[in-house]
């Protein structure tokens, strides 16, 4: 195949990339010698393509086991003088934070950019939360890019400003940017060629002395005034202001292309005064101000939180301006969920008092919301896990008689979805790891559990809460659907693969060996195809005295039918002289690839989808599904 | 020339994705801009697929607004109604395959999947440029469903809509697409042209 455009060496070349790996290209530009990610929607495809190009670009990428891993190691290639780069969903922050203060305190020496994707209206993660609040409490300088283009450009400067000043400066994108994809134009490929050696003068206790390396709160400010400084000048900061504008609006990052659509679509370009921001943290106050006495309504457009609005707000009181200033705090804006330009249409149009023309489609939208289903997600034709619910119900069942006897605390991933009909047999996520954290609170208080993990997410936060339930004697019982990898994000390998990130040969390391070696008084590992086999270990694990634990191992079928091309999986048939049309195989275990024929009254088969799995051959109570041609 | 924009809808393993980039680099080669916006979440296949196209100097970001879409490129039935719907001007064209994907709350029995007629009459409310046809029929008939998007690329280059030649696109394709599957693209692409031909009559 041709090369990855990411680690193309024609500058001016023009190629179409997603601003994720325009992410990518900035740091392979920049040189950056180490990048490490941890995966999550909407961030994945940072690490998903430096892991491709990393031999061709001389830079080493690591899918580190979570977010904080990755950040320390990023720090202490950092520390000798490497440029690096640490890539994550917004919430991977929060895993990372511990570590994010005392980099920032003592600061970097080669350059540390980390990049934070930010979700709004939650496409997919569980919050919106906003990270800039995290970088400002951590006197971290931000850059938001408006384009994949820029995406690339600030991740190279970012670099060498980091390198600059000494401090880590974060990348904030938000979904639309990281999942967009547009025509950038390449720069040169920096060659570093920097002999790594740790800084002792910078940041050795032996050497440069406890005190002097401690207590640096103060020297961080004047790092980020000097930051500062270098944003109030800087070109990406622009300012549209002839004077004679009553209204003025400052878009921020990404949400200034909502902005100028705006703009456009309402023909105010002589009407607005405009500044398209891309440094939400630290602010450039005297651009602002000059917007400030120049405008009589300022409108503050970002995503997600009201950050800049309440800052200018601020800033506003400190220089005594009578400027009104609008938002989402004032509620002139959304409160909360992503932006669009429509939504700037009618905001701009509103402060303007011009009446926009809009589409509506209501009265035919809501015909078809009646008529049509909404598309529930669901796993995936021949998932594993679907399988492996459909045995922990029959186990329950029989063990317990009861399916609500237990309280079943699941976790982050694909297997997350058993909450969803027809399995419905989850009662709660909340963020990785939690299922065995919060079932211990619930054990202790008698209350019975099944904590429900995924491979993937044993691995980066499940370790230290198995180990405490042994610790603390709570006779856990935990199932962990090992699919062999982190399918949800896109399909990275975990420390079991025995590949790492790069595809080169690791050490395998097993859940079986970990959960034995942290004292769990049971553990099996079966296969789900084999219904029968994963019932019956479900149901000697509820039996158990002591913490037991059931490995759930089949690969993901997406991974399996892509690992056979170009082979095809054998699809399995319903023989319609037997299949009653009980419809069991469609009510209570739904595999996608099965479908209802409403004129034979039967189930078929659709051999397109079928992974050959042959698990619904094991639901069928009257043996009607079977492989095809046997 | 001002913005050309297009919406594409699909389910998660159709291949919207491939025919979104194939576009996107015709227009680049083209020495257009171009800008695509995609919403996907997780790795699932069958979850609901909507990328926006806008070709052309003047588009910021790369949301199209309701009702402001030049053409639909509808991979699945329900999905093209319902982001053509929203998002087609009046009297844009909506190329539909009519072949169906049914979600969980069919294969379950919680629905029953609309008939084409009824769906098809309630995009018939914001547009009559229909032209339909079983895209995944065509598609395996060149030899796998898969090449579905290529069926579909090729109808949307027929129907002359796009701001660049099929020249461009069938470039593009040969250098993107490996050796052991572009005969069969080719040859569904060119089923699509002869589609769109036919069922615009
Ligand atoms: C702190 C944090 N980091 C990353 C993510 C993104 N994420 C969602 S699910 C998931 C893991 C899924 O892997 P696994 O547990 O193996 O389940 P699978 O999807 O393979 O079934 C990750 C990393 C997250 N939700 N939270
Ligand atoms: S991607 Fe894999 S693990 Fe996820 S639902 Fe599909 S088959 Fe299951
Ligand atoms: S064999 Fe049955 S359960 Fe497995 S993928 Fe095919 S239809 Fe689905």
């Amino acid at each position: 195949m041709s090369v990855h455009p990411v680690v193309i060496d024609e500058p001016g070349k023009k190629v179409l990339l997603m601003g994720n790996e325009a992410i990518a290209r900035g740091a392979v530009e920049a040189g950056a010698a180490v990048a490490t990610a941890y995966p999550g929607t909407p961030s994945s495809e940072i690490g998903n393509t430096l892991s491709r190009v990393s031999d061709a670009a001389g830079l080493y990428f690591e899918w580190s086991v979570n977010e904080k891993i990755a950040f320390e190691v990023a720090y202490g290639a950092s520390l000798c003088g490497q440029r690096s780069l640490v890539a994550m969903k917004h919430v991977g922050l929060n895993v990372a934070l511990d570590v994010l203060n005392p980099v920032s305190l003592r600061g970097v020496n080669g350059g540390l950019v980390f990049v934070s994707t930010d979700d709004p209206s939650q496409h997919s993660s569980r919050t919106e939360q906003d990270n800039r609040w995290l970088a400002k409490q951590n006197c971290i300088p931000v850059l938001e890019p408006s384009s994949p283009q820029e995406a690339k450009d600030f991740t190279r400067y970012a670099f060498e400003l980091s390198e600059r000043v000494k401090l880590p400066v974060m990348i904030r994108t938000v979904t639309r940017l990281s999942h967009m994809r547009s025509d950038v134009d390449l720069g040169p490929i920096e060659r570093l060629g920097r002999t790594p050696e740790f800084d002792w003068e910078g940041f050795s206790y032996r050497v440069a002395g406890f005190e002097k390396l401690f207590r640096r709160h103060g020297e961080r400010h004047e790092k980020l005034d000097r930051v500062q400084a270098e944003f109030e000048g800087a070109d990406f900061n622009q300012l549209k202001l002839d004077g004679s504008e009553k209204v003025g609006i400052i878009g921020v990052g990404f949400a200034f292309t909502y902005v100028l659509d705006a703009i456009r679509k309402l023909g105010v370009e002589s009407e607005v005064a405009y500044m398209k921001l891309a440094t939400p943290h630290p602010l450039p106050t005297e651009k602002i101000a000059r917007m400030l006495d120049g405008v009589e309504i300022l409108l503050v457009v970002e995503e997600v939180d009201p950050f800049v609005e309440m800052h200018v707000k601020s800033l506003a009181k400190t220089i005594a301006s009578s400027a009104t200033i609008l938002g989402r705090e004032t509620g002139d804006l959304p409160r909360e969920g992503e932006l669009s330009p429509s939504i700037l249409d009618s905001a701009l149009g509103g402060l303007l008092g011009i009446s926009v023309d809009r589409v509506d489609r209501s009265g035919v939208e809501e015909k078809v919301g009646e008529l049509l289903f909404d598309r529930m997600l669901t796993l995936c034709s021949g998932c594993p896990h679907r399988a492996s619910i459909h045995a922990l119900k029959k186990a329950v069942r029989n063990v317990k008689g009861d399916l609500m006897s237990v309280v079943v605390n699941g976790d982050i991933g694909c297997y997350g979805l058993a909450h969803a009909p027809p399995m419905s047999f989850e009662d709660t996520y909340f963020c990785m790891g939690a299922s065995i954290g919060v079932s211990q609170g619930m054990e202790r208080v008698g209350v019975d559990t099944i904590a429900w993990i995924g491979d993937g997410t044993f691995f980066h936060s499940g370790i230290p809460s198995l180990l405490n339930a042994v610790y603390n004697g709570l006779p856990l019982k935990i199932v962990v659907a090992d699919n062999g990898t982190v399918a949800m994000t896109g399909f990275q390998p975990t420390p079991q693969s025995g590949k790492t990130a790069t595809g080169k040969p690791a050490k395998k390391v097993m859940i079986e060996d970990i959960a034995r070696t942290l004292g769990v008084d049971s553990v099996e590992v079966v296969d789900p195809y084999d219904l029968e086999a994963v019932q019956c270990a479900f149901e000697r694990m509820l039996e158990a005295e002591g913490v037991a634990m059931v490995i759930s191992r089949r690969a993901c079928s997406m991974e399996a039918v892509r690992a056979m091309r170009p082979d095809k999986p054998v699809p399995y048939v319903v023989d319609a002289e037997l299949c009653t049309g009980c419809r069991i195989c469609l009510s209570q275990f739904g595999c996608p690839a099965l479908a209802w024929n409403e004129e034979s009254g039967k189930a078929w088969v659709d051999s397109a989808i079928c992974t050959g799995c042959g698990v619904c051959a094991q639901v069928c109570p009257f043996g009607a599904i079977r492989l095809e041609g046997s | 020339m001002g913005v050309f924009r297009l919406v594409i809808a699909g389910v998660g393993g159709q291949g919207t994705l491939l025919a979104s980039r194939l576009i996107a680099q015709s227009s680049i080669d083209a020495g257009l801009p171009v800008k695509i916006g995609e919403t996907y979440g997780m790795a699932q296949r069958g979850g609901p697929v909507m990328g926006h196209i806008l070709i052309g100097e003047g588009a910021e970001s790369p949301q199209i607004r309701p009702g402001e879409a030049d053409a639909l490129i509808g991979f699945e039935l329900g999905e093209a109604v319902r982001r053509g719907v929203t998002y087609l001007k009046e009297g844009g064209l909506a190329l539909v395959n009519t072949r169906k994907f049914p979600p969980l709350e069919v294969i379950s029995g919680m629905m029953e999947y609309p008939s084409e007629d009824s769906l098809l009459s309630l995009l018939g409310e914001v547009t009559s440029d229909i032209v339909k046809f079983d895209a995944t029929a065509i598609a395996e008939e060149a030899g796998d469903a898969i090449a579905t998007n290529m069926v579909m690329l090729g109808a949307i280059v027929e129907s002359g809509k796009l701001p660049f030649c099929e020249d461009v696109v069938t470039a593009v394709l040969r250098r993107s697409v490996r050796a052991t599957y572009l005969e069969t693209n080719l040859k569904a692409f060119t089923m699509g042209k002869t589609a769109y031909g036919d069922s615009s009559k």
